[in-house]
């Protein structure tokens, strides 16, 4: 059983439907057994834009996050709607902490449709994935090989839609004994 | 569960490294970065890393020179180059020197997760690869002796054409030469290879329990012989008898053996019946024999029955070019036997190993990588993890045998008692008599003033 202590607080970064919010602190009460909390939202400070990419720094977004007083959760998760990357890469959906505090996922990219067609509904299911998946790593979980485990690295939507919501045994007993320490 | 690789990103701007970093460790891979190519050779000195991704344009070495003295170096580590300014000549160039991939930043997520199974799948291969090399190895050296002397290409010579013959053959060498190797290689290449290759350690058994392991016994024969058993010579039976330390057999169990190698036949002991057995004998020594012979304690005859071709292998100091071969032999096999990142001995620590003087020879050099690869805190052997050679060495002393010893300690306490016997004998602690007949025996003088 995990400690009701362990709360989980889901930051809006910049303006954020409300719906969203609330879908994503549901399921990580569902899924995770953890009690989530939804925040004031946050205003990033301009320096974690990248002119020149047109783009958000994501790890400079995690290092902003330290500046705010939330002592009273364990884990922090942001969502924003801002394009993110990190400098090895084009794009990020989502960036965490390894074993740290603070993770953050955009749902810049969530909601398009490159090759099959899907209900924009399905922008819920994969920022809800994406989400899990971060919390995921701020427990020191890293990325399993298993194809049907919500910690499988996917790289494009397809795989992100093919990846069910749930851990495989192992990541998830691991998961227990992290929420639990 | 998925193989966790040993990674460097080697690159002079920090905030690519770290975001590489992060990247990775999300995959649990461990993780090390350099800020430059002599950073990252430093790095590969100590840590066996599985991939390196190294980016093209940085200050001092550029990537290309890095991937070239990598590829020189450490043939199985892998490299991925990285680069914000790509063209189709550097990638070309790199791919000809070795890279196993190219990436252009920033690339997309799923390049780079494409990138890492194919490395994955690559590092698979490279592992399979050495470990069918390592049996091909096996397959092909001259029956497990391992040497490029010119010495060693003579012993090699001369086993091919010993093999073909039945004649006994006799080797001698210093301890640790690998006699038993020798004998072995003679038995493969040998017409009896389908038979047993049986070795005895002649001075590892008492006489009795030597006597009763070769003929064998019947049930009864002696206290505790409850069942009847076959002797080796009788179980060798179209085979290759080796017996090593030949020197070490009493006079009796010399006649018995050389009765049963001019008849071929045997008798159980308590036996009466008559086996007939047929063998080649291989006997093998460090002493000398014809010294020996000389002091009685060893049977002229014999000698001439178990000596029909000798073999003479050289101690390792007289082969000082095969002491590199061998040492990386015994590094590969102790690496892979601990499961140790060790794969490398450096030019010093060669140096040092080709210098010693080995008198334990093969078998010493064999025990002191195994001890340095056990010890090792990086992935080169360095003199550092041979210092204990330093505490044990000492300049090689003539052997002599205890009839030598006993005979030039005799000699010199005659001349402190003036060749005084009674005086000698009082110090010896022997009575005159003995020590007349041991004066006969050395054939000691006392010199003419």
């Amino acid at each position: 059983m995990i400690r009701a202590e362990t709360i989980i607080g889901v930051l809006p970064v910049g303006a954020v439907p409300e719906l969203v919010l609330k879908i994503i602190a549901s399921n990580i009460d569902v899924h995770l057994n953890l009690p989530s909390e939804i925040l004031p939202f946050f205003a990033p400070p301009p320096a974690v834009f990248d002119k020149g990419r047109q783009q958000y720094d994501a790890g400079k977004m995690l290092q902003a996050f330290s500046a705010l007083e939330l002592e009273r959760f364990k884990k922090v998760v942001a969502v924003c709607t801002v394009d993110l990357f990190v400098p090895i890469l084009t794009h990020v959906h989502g960036e965490a902490q390894q074993g740290g505090k603070f993770a953050i996922v955009s749902l810049f990219r969530l909601d398009k449709n490159p090759i099959r067609a899907k209900p924009t509904s399905a922008l819920y299911e994969r920022a809800v994935k994406v989400t899990l998946h971060e919390i995921g790593h701020l427990f020191n979980l890293f990325h399993c090989e298993d194809k049907s485990c919500l910690m499988h690295f996917s790289s494009t939507l397809d795989q992100l839609d093919a990846t069910p919501i749930y851990f495989c045994r192992y990541c998830n007993k691991y998961f227990q004994m992290a929420a639990l320490r | 569960m998925r193989d966790k690789m040993h990674i460097m990103i080697v690159d002079d701007e920090m905030i690519i490294r770290e975001s590489f970093s992060h990247w990775f460790q999300k995959y649990g891979h461990f993780v090390e970065t350099a800020g430059s190519g002599s950073e990252a050779l430093e790095k590969l000195e100590k840590i066996a890393f599985d991939v390196l991704f190294v980016d093209i344009k940085m200050p001092g070495m550029s990537g290309i020179e890095l991937l070239e003295k990598i590829k020189g170096e450490y043939p199985d580590t892998i490299v991925v180059i990285i680069t914000a300014f790509g063209t189709i000549e550097t990638a070309v160039e790199a791919m000809k020197l070795g890279a196993a991939d190219y990436l252009l930043k920033p690339f997309k997520p799923q390049q780079l997760t494409l990138i890492m199974e194919k490395l994955t799948q690559q590092k698979k291969l490279t592992s399979e690869y050495n470990y069918l090399k390592g049996r091909l190895d096996r397959i092909t050296r001259f029956d497990n002796i391992i040497g490029q002397s010119p010495a060693m290409e003579k012993i090699f010579e001369l086993i091919s054409e010993i093999a073909a013959s039945d004649a006994s053959v006799l080797i001698t060498g210093e301890t640790g030469t690998g006699k038993e190797l020798v004998a072995k290689a003679i038995h493969a290449r040998s017409k009896r290879n389908h038979s047993p290759f049986i070795a005895i350690n002649c001075g590892a058994l008492p006489d009795t329990l030597l006597e009763s392991e070769l003929f064998g016994h019947q049930k009864g024969a002696f206290t505790g012989a409850t069942h009847a058993r076959k002797g080796f010579l009788e179980v060798v039976s179209g085979g290759t008898l080796f017996l090593d330390e030949i020197g070490e057999i009493s006079s009796k169990m010399q006649v018995d053996l050389l009765r049963v190698l001019d008849e071929k036949k045997i008798t159980r002991m308590g036996s009466s019946h008559v086996i007939e057995v047929d063998f080649r004998l291989i006997s093998a020594t460090c002493r000398n024999l014809n010294e020996m012979i000389k002091n009685d304690s060893f049977r002229e005859d014999f000698f001439y029955r178990i000596n029909v071709i000798t073999l003479d292998l050289p101690p390792l100091r007289e082969r000082k070019e095969d002491i590199s071969l061998l040492a990386r032999h015994f590094l590969q096999k102790y690496s892979h036997e601990t499961n140790k990142h060790v794969d490398h001995i450096n030019r010093d620590a060669l140096s040092l190993l080709t210098n010693y003087d080995w008198p334990g020879n093969i078998r010493e050099l064999q025990n002191a990588v195994e001890r340095a690869v056990v010890l090792a805190k990086s992935r080169a052997l360095e003199p550092d993890n041979f210092s204990f050679l330093h505490t044990i060495y000492a300049p090689p002393s003539k052997r002599v045998s205890l009839q030598e010893k006993e005979r030039e300690y005799i000699r010199k306490i005659l001349v402190e008692s003036d060749w005084n016997v009674t005086k000698a004998a009082r110090v010896l602690n022997i009575n005159r008599v003995t020590l007349h007949k041991k004066i006969k025996r050395f054939d000691l003088k006392r010199n003419k003033r």
